[in-house]
């Protein structure tokens, strides 16, 4: 291989580190990507197969028959996640047009709507009227929900550091992190709305 | 010592943690854990599946390991900065990149590539190690027909063990030492995208060893390295180190991949188109991108046989409405893409080598491309040729087959550039050159008996019995491994600033490759015998077979012994290597030994291909 060299100072320009966290971050949705459709696998499989005709189990004498959520509370969720959406790319608006204030109001919505979606998460996982045990119906609700509310959890860390980032300003010169962020949001978002997507046909 | 040091007289926090501290805060947090769900989590109801409260605290206790190390080891220090707004300064990350700190940076949570390749160099050597030893132990017990010393539970939890232990082992064995060590300088970049996340990468897999030794302990992996549900969830307790074996592993997987990509795509040199990256990087990049989607499949094969374990959750419980097929087509979605994984670096490393070797350019670049593109095309399609016999969907057996066999096509174009590449080439015969003879033979059993396999007749004989074995043998240790070994000694000078002893090499080489030959061909005579795999005790009818596998295994062993001696007496007191010993083309050879930290002081631009090597008389 014939080369020749250049000078290169070791600062790299904003633009070029931001694009390839971007590319980094996307790669690793793609994993995430792969296990929420192989979740969304899972569930259809084992709706469409009903072993033992076991995906809603019959009442017996120990136990009331398993009768399907409404998917309802899911869209709620899925609601709350779609308004936090809304609410960062409000800010991420503002960081563009380098207006902090807008930013700053932007990512503190953000961080509140992914708490609230948390805690309403949280509700419906433990509010479900049955168990673990009461067939695979319940299994894959719980696998479904559970899985949202860790998208949450991260989400609620991502948007406190992102607004708290913003906080101190931060962003004043460089927008990347807040365009990162905004990727997060809306494959979280997606990912809620394949899970009440999901749950809608029980 | 660092500036962390002189701005404050005392040390700071990223300065304390490293390697024990990583132990000793996750086994305090295994161990409070353990202690708090032993106090607190109620009994089980009766309706309550077996288990279910030993697996909690198992599995919490496993999870408090987890956390507790990669806290103790500096993992959260990044994201924890971040969220305060505090990043990491210069000096400190300097630090992290392990400026001079001498030996102590391979027991920290160094970013430096060359740290993190190294790294995984010995860490690939130790699992090589444990897994051969467990080896050793099974083809002891094999030696003789009627059962052996060893009891048939704890046999059970060795091939199990040796099973996926090898199996991580080849995963990582060309991507983590040289695709961490050597690709970054290979393609003229200064550091990996992301350093933290490539430490990270590496930590994991230390994080995860635990849980698999752990389970040992408390009634081993009697599963077989596939775990198959719902076999697994009535397995004893040491299931769960699997569990979070795999889960732990899958995420280092999909980080390493997310960042190789990055790396690969965006911090090439100046000048170095795809037409002029070097072939090793495609098969890098190939082997990680297809890992980063098929893993996700696999931790939650796990996820979810840890749910049934833990919580009694019904996802492979028929009783309750799962299915036993859900985890094999979860478990194989991800396990063939897998294979492909493990060969196409080591393949790849190969054809690197094959230009220097005989001094003529890569035959066909383009093809080994698209070779390489029609293998991870086609690897996702074929995952079902494993399940032909379980009753799963059988119409699709023929598609399945035709899948499979289409595969050989794009694997028979590598065979192609290697074999044209060598084709009246000037060979320099080197421990490299003998391997990708050793490769080109290997593989062809190895590939050959893959086609009588993915056939759907021969296989329901074939299926289950040592024949399989001894293809897979084949195709992972005779042409993976065989590539890594290579590799290995292709990349030593750089990366040690030692030459490796020839003379040993040649022996190991020569022991080894007749070792296994002679050991896995053993093997094909008794599957076709009928002998099943997985088998504490055999008919005397196998005897003979297996008396020569064994032999052969021992001739493995010695020289894979012999192959180690070289590697640490040349590492210690080894011959000075020049900085490009070989005349090679590629750019981790215009770079000093040692190699500086931050690479090249100014980056290169690249005005030709890696292969410029003329044409050969």
């Amino acid at each position: 291989m014939s080369l020749d060299t250049h000078a290169n100072p070791h600062h790299e320009h904003p633009d070029v580190v931001g694009s390839r966290n971007r590319l980094g971050v996307i790669l690793i949705l793609v994993a995430d990507i792969a296990f929420a459709l192989s979740i969304l696998f899972v569930y259809f499989y084992l709706k469409g197969q009903n072993v033992n005709d076991m995906w809603l189990p019959k009442a017996t004498e120990d136990t009331p028959a398993i009768t399907p959520l409404s998917s309802l509370s899911s869209w709620y969720v899925t609601a709350i996640a779609a308004f936090g959406l809304l609410a960062h790319q409000f800010g991420l608006r503002g960081v563009r047009a380098a207006n902090q204030t807008q930013l700053k109001l932007g990512g503190l919505v953000a961080l509140v709507a992914a708490l609230v979606a948390t805690v309403y998460q949280n509700m419906q996982i433990a509010n479900a009227p049955f168990t673990f045990y009461s067939g695979a119906y319940a299994s894959c609700y719980y696998l479904i929900t559970i899985l949202n509310m860790v998208h949450l959890i991260l989400t609620v860390f991502i948007a406190f550091g992102n607004w708290n980032r913003s906080r101190l300003g931060i962003y004043a010169h460089d927008h990347w992190h807040v365009d990162i962020v905004n990727i997060w949001w809306i494959w979280m978002t997606v990912s809620s709305l394949l899970g009440a997507f999901a749950l809608s046909f029980a | 010592m660092t500036t962390l040091l002189n701005k404050t007289n005392k040390k700071a926090l990223i300065e304390r943690l490293n390697i024990f501290t990583a132990f000793a805060l996750g086994a305090l947090a295994a161990i409070v854990v353990w202690r708090l769900s032993l106090a607190f989590l109620p009994a089980d109801s009766e309706s309550a599946p077996l288990f279910t409260r030993e697996d909690k605290i198992t599995l919490l206790s496993m999870i408090a390991w987890f956390v507790g190390f990669m806290t103790g080891i500096g993992a959260l220090i990044g994201p924890f900065r971040w969220v305060q707004g505090k990043d990491l300064t210069h000096e400190e990350n300097m630090f992290y990149a392990g400026k001079d700190l001498g030996v102590k940076r391979y027991f920290r949570y160094t970013t430096d590539h060359k740290v993190v390749g190294i790294q995984y160099l010995v860490i690939t050597m130790v699992i090589f190690g444990i897994g051969g030893i467990l080896a050793m132990l099974i083809r002891t017990n094999l030696g003789t027909p009627g059962g052996g010393w060893i009891h048939p539970q704890a046999y059970n939890s060795i091939v199990g063990t040796h099973g996926i232990i090898m199996i991580v082992g080849t995963i990582i064995m060309v991507t983590g030492p040289f695709g961490n060590y050597i690709m970054p300088i290979m393609i003229g970049a200064r550091d990996m995208a992301f350093p933290r996340l490539n430490a990270l990468s590496f930590w994991l897999i230390v994080a995860a060893a635990i849980p698999l030794i752990w389970a040992q302990f408390i009634g081993g992996i009697s599963t077989g390295w596939s775990a198959y549900n719902p076999l697994a969830s009535q397995a004893p307790l040491g299931m769960n180190g699997y569990i979070m074996f795999i889960c732990i592993f899958a995420i280092s997987t999909m980080v390493a991949g997310a960042n190789i990509t990055t790396t690969v795509v965006r911090m090439r040199a100046r000048g170095m188109t795809w037409n002029r990256t070097p072939i090793f990087i495609y098969g890098v990049v190939a082997s990680v991108a297809l890992a980063l989607p098929a893993f996700p499949v696999f931790f939650l094969s796990q996820v979810m046989s840890g749910m049934d374990r833990a919580l009694g959750t019904s996802f492979y419980n028929t009783a309750l409405g799962g299915s036993g097929w859900l985890y094999e087509n979860l478990f194989w979605i991800m396990g063939h893409p897998e294979v492909y994984v493990i060969l196409i670096p080591a393949v790849a490393a190969l054809m690197e080598m094959a230009p220097v070797f005989t001094r003529r350019p890569l035959f066909s670049f383009n093809v080994a491309v698209m070779g390489i593109a029609g293998i991870c095309g086609l690897s996702v399609l074929v995952w079902a040729h494993h399940m032909y016999i379980s009753g799963w969907a059988p119409l699709l057996n023929a598609p399945f087959m035709l899948t499979t066999e289409l595969i050989s096509v794009p694997t028979g174009m590598l065979f192609l550039v290697l074999v044209g590449t060598l084709w009246r080439g000037r060979l320099w015969m080197t421990v490299p050159t003998l391997s990708i003879f050793a490769l080109l033979w290997n593989f062809m059993i190895g590939g050959i008996t893959g086609i009588y396999l993915s056939d759907v007749p021969a296989d329901a004989f074939l299926h289950g019995s040592m024949f399989v074995t001894a293809h897979f043998h084949y195709t992972l240790m005779g042409a993976g491994l065989t590539g890594a070994i290579a590799a290995l000694i292709y990349w030593f000078p750089k990366m040690t600033g030692k030459m490796l002893n020839k003379r040993l090499s040649w022996i190991a080489f020569w022991l080894t490759q007749i070792g296994f030959n002679v050991a896995f061909i053993g093997m094909f005579f008794v599957g076709l015998q009928g002998q099943p795999r997985r088998v504490e005790a055999y008919a005397d009818i196998f005897s003979k077979g297996n008396l020569i596998t064994t032999i052969g295994a021992f001739t493995i062993m010695v020289g894979m012994l012999i192959l180690l001696h070289a590697v640490i007496s040349s590492w210690r007191s080894g011959v000075k290597a020049p900085m490009n010993p070989w005349h090679a083309k590629t750019l981790e050879w215009t770079v000093a030994n040692p190699v500086p930290l931050e690479n090249f002081e100014v980056l290169p631009t690249v005005t030709s291909d890696a292969y410029g090597y003329g044409r050969s008389k």
